[in-house]
């Protein structure tokens, strides 16, 4: 435990940014998490701009995708398992007991390591979260399907087979099947946790574009255990180790000059 | 044998004959293994075959004397030898069926909360509560329900059902007569609580083998926990929970010794549910030890056929609704 403590950095350091045109979306602010007694993320402090890609990159079991479950707070699904401090989306402190947590979810939408199709046809899929939130008429309801379909670029692969079950895709269909259902909610903050890690590469160019297109419109955060891709989709990344964010900045300075040793380290492979 | 020992002179001689031998004996094991395995399931089908034989053969006299009419004769008369099934037909899927209206929901209900909702401290008293109503002997179900629950029945809850629906046209059919306490809806009721536990663990085991982060995933769309049940977690385990609910049909089509207590026993068709009546398994078991002329033993044998037959109908039955839901979700 100790020598965690002794091995604090003095501070995060913010790549000095112009921020006339940078806005926060997600703003954290000491931010702590536990699992029982476990203390994962120690003391974050960092903001997600509006309209940017995000990356958080670290070592397994550094606390990237504890703290991308804090933004949706999914962890309130499990007992024992609670974040102090503050972060707030919109300058509302999210991790308040009076959060309505279906609201949030619907903000903040969330892409998973393995694709998680539901089990209903293809557009059942899509269709299931919208109507959730609206009740349409059913051909705004298909215009709506197809637009996130076209969205996530799998709308000429599956237009002939709308009624076949979701889990009949392949794997890349699949992933893009679920991010074309968090975008049909309309949500403001796409999370992606490690979204390509189970995919050939492939399908992994074509979420590394959508991801690009993605962002004119959301906010997005993406944690990958691939720096090739955090260097190649992010604006900004964050590198976290051992529950701490070491340092925070606009990826190409984090790539090419980072202020902290262990981040060097980390990019250049020499620990992990 | 030669491809064992092909790479290259590591192996002398002595040692390519060792594994042969080796080999030739783990290959006797295996065969062995195989053909055990297949008379273990071939004596599934001649067991069942047997049994399906002797039934009809015991059947046959009933059969020749009565015909296709005995499926839809009402009487039931030792003395003059006139024997007819739908009685107990009726008695046998109508019971069921009240058993299953009830049952289904509930169980399901108590699963859903055990695996979505509840507190983990409360999930091991609830689970093991309910594994020991699965392991109550059916003729404690039988005496409790004659002596406890009928009588309750009689005085507290119907007089009240015959009251409620009494105005209400079809329905005052349904809830007419005299509260005697035993009958159809009686039986129906200790059916429902004998089957519970076997729909409810078996959707349990079910609804804990859905991945978490399917779950996560409909959350993670602001799926409150009702609509993670009905759309995901429900379709997803479509197999399984109707399985148990199959399973618990099963039992509830044959058992015999609760309902025998609680029916009333009575060979007659009546369109209310607190009259009494009588089901298959019940007729046989109370009247086999009386069954002295060989049409009256037939007749019985030929009702375990129906028995049986109606088994089968109800597992072709499941077979294509589960087909009609797989069609559903598109697989």
């Amino acid at each position: 435990m100790n020598s965690v403590a002794s091995f604090t950095v003095p501070s995060v350091t913010h790549a000095a940014v112009n921020a006339g045109d940078l806005t926060d979306k997600v703003t954290i602010r000491n931010l702590d998490f536990f699992y029982g007694d476990n203390r994962a993320l120690k003391d974050i402090n960092v903001s997600l701009y509006n309209g940017k890609v995000t990356a958080f990159i670290g070592p397994s079991g550094c606390g990237k995708s504890t703290l991308l479950r804090v933004l949706n707070r999914m962890y309130d699904l499990y007992p024992n398992q609670r974040a102090t401090g503050d972060v707030s989306l919109d300058n509302e402190n999210i991790l308040d007991p009076a959060q309505d947590l279906n609201l949030l979810r619907a903000k903040v939408g969330m892409v998973f390591q393995k694709p998680t199709p539901f089990p209903m046809t293809i557009y059942e899929n899509i269709a299931f979260g919208i109507r959730l939130y609206e009740k349409l008429p059913k051909s705004e309801l298909d215009g709506r399907v197809q637009r996130a379909l076209e969205r996530a670029a799998l709308w000429n692969e599956v237009k002939d087979k709308l009624g076949a079950n979701g889990q009949s895709l392949s794997g890349g269909q699949q992933q893009r099947l679920c991010i074309a259902r968090t975008v049909a909610v309309r949500p403001e903050v796409i999370l992606l946790d490690e979204p390509c890690s189970a995919l050939d590469p492939i399908s992994t160019a074509k979420i590394e574009e959508l991801i690009d297109e993605l962002k004119e419109d959301y906010t997005l955060v993406i944690v990958t255990h691939n720096m090739q891709q955090a260097a190649r989709v992010s604006d900004y990344t964050a590198f976290m180790y051992l529950g701490e964010l070491v340092e925070f900045g606009e990826t190409a300075k984090i790539f090419t000059k980072p202020d902290d040793r262990r981040t060097q380290d980390y990019i250049t492979g020499r620990f992990g | 044998m030669a491809d064992i020992a092909y790479e290259g002179g590591a192996l002398s001689a002595t040692e390519t004959v060792d594994r042969a031998k080796v080999l030739r004996r783990l290959r006797l094991g295996d065969s062995a293994f195989r053909h055990i395995t297949r008379v273990a399931a071939i004596s599934v089908l001649i067991i069942l075959s047997g049994i399906i034989l002797s039934l009809v053969y015991g059947a046959w006299p009933a059969m020749q004397t009565f015909g296709i009419s005995f499926l839809f004769d009402e009487s039931w008369n030792p003395v003059t030898e006139r024997f007819g099934a739908i009685a107990p037909i009726y008695g046998t899927v109508l019971t069921s069926l009240i058993a299953m209206l009830i049952a289904v929901p509930i169980g399901l209900f108590i699963a859903l909360f055990l695996t979505e909702l509840c507190p983990m401290w409360l999930r091991r008293p609830i689970g093991v509560a309910i594994e020991l109503l699965a392991g109550i002997p059916s003729i404690i179900y039988g005496i409790w329900g004659l002596f406890v629950f009928a009588p309750f029945l009689q005085q507290h809850v119907q007089p009240f059902l015959i009251d409620l629906f009494g105005p209400i046209p079809i329905l005052n059919n349904l809830f007419a007569g005299p509260p005697y306490g035993i009958g159809i809806l009686t039986a129906g009721l200790i059916l429902a609580i004998m089957v519970l536990p076997f729909i409810t663990s078996i959707s349990r085991d079910v609804f804990e083998a859905v991945p978490p982060v399917l779950k996560e995933a409909a959350y993670g769309l602001g799926c409150t926990t009702w609509e993670v049940a009905r759309y995901v977690v429900l379709p997803y385990t479509r197999v399984g929970v109707i399985g148990g609910v199959m399973l618990g049909l099963g039992r509830a089509l044959g058992e015999t010794m609760a309902v025998t207590f609680v029916i009333g026993n009575a060979h007659r068709i009546s369109g209310s549910i607190l009259a009494p009546g009588t089901t298959i398994s019940a007729t046989i078991a109370n009247e086999f030890t009386e069954a002295v002329g060989d049409i009256y033993t037939s007749s019985l044998i030929m009702l375990g056929l129906i028995l049986f037959c109606i088994t089968f109908i109800v597992l072709a039955f499941a077979r294509l609704m589960l087909m009609r839901l797989n069609a559903r979700v598109g697989a």
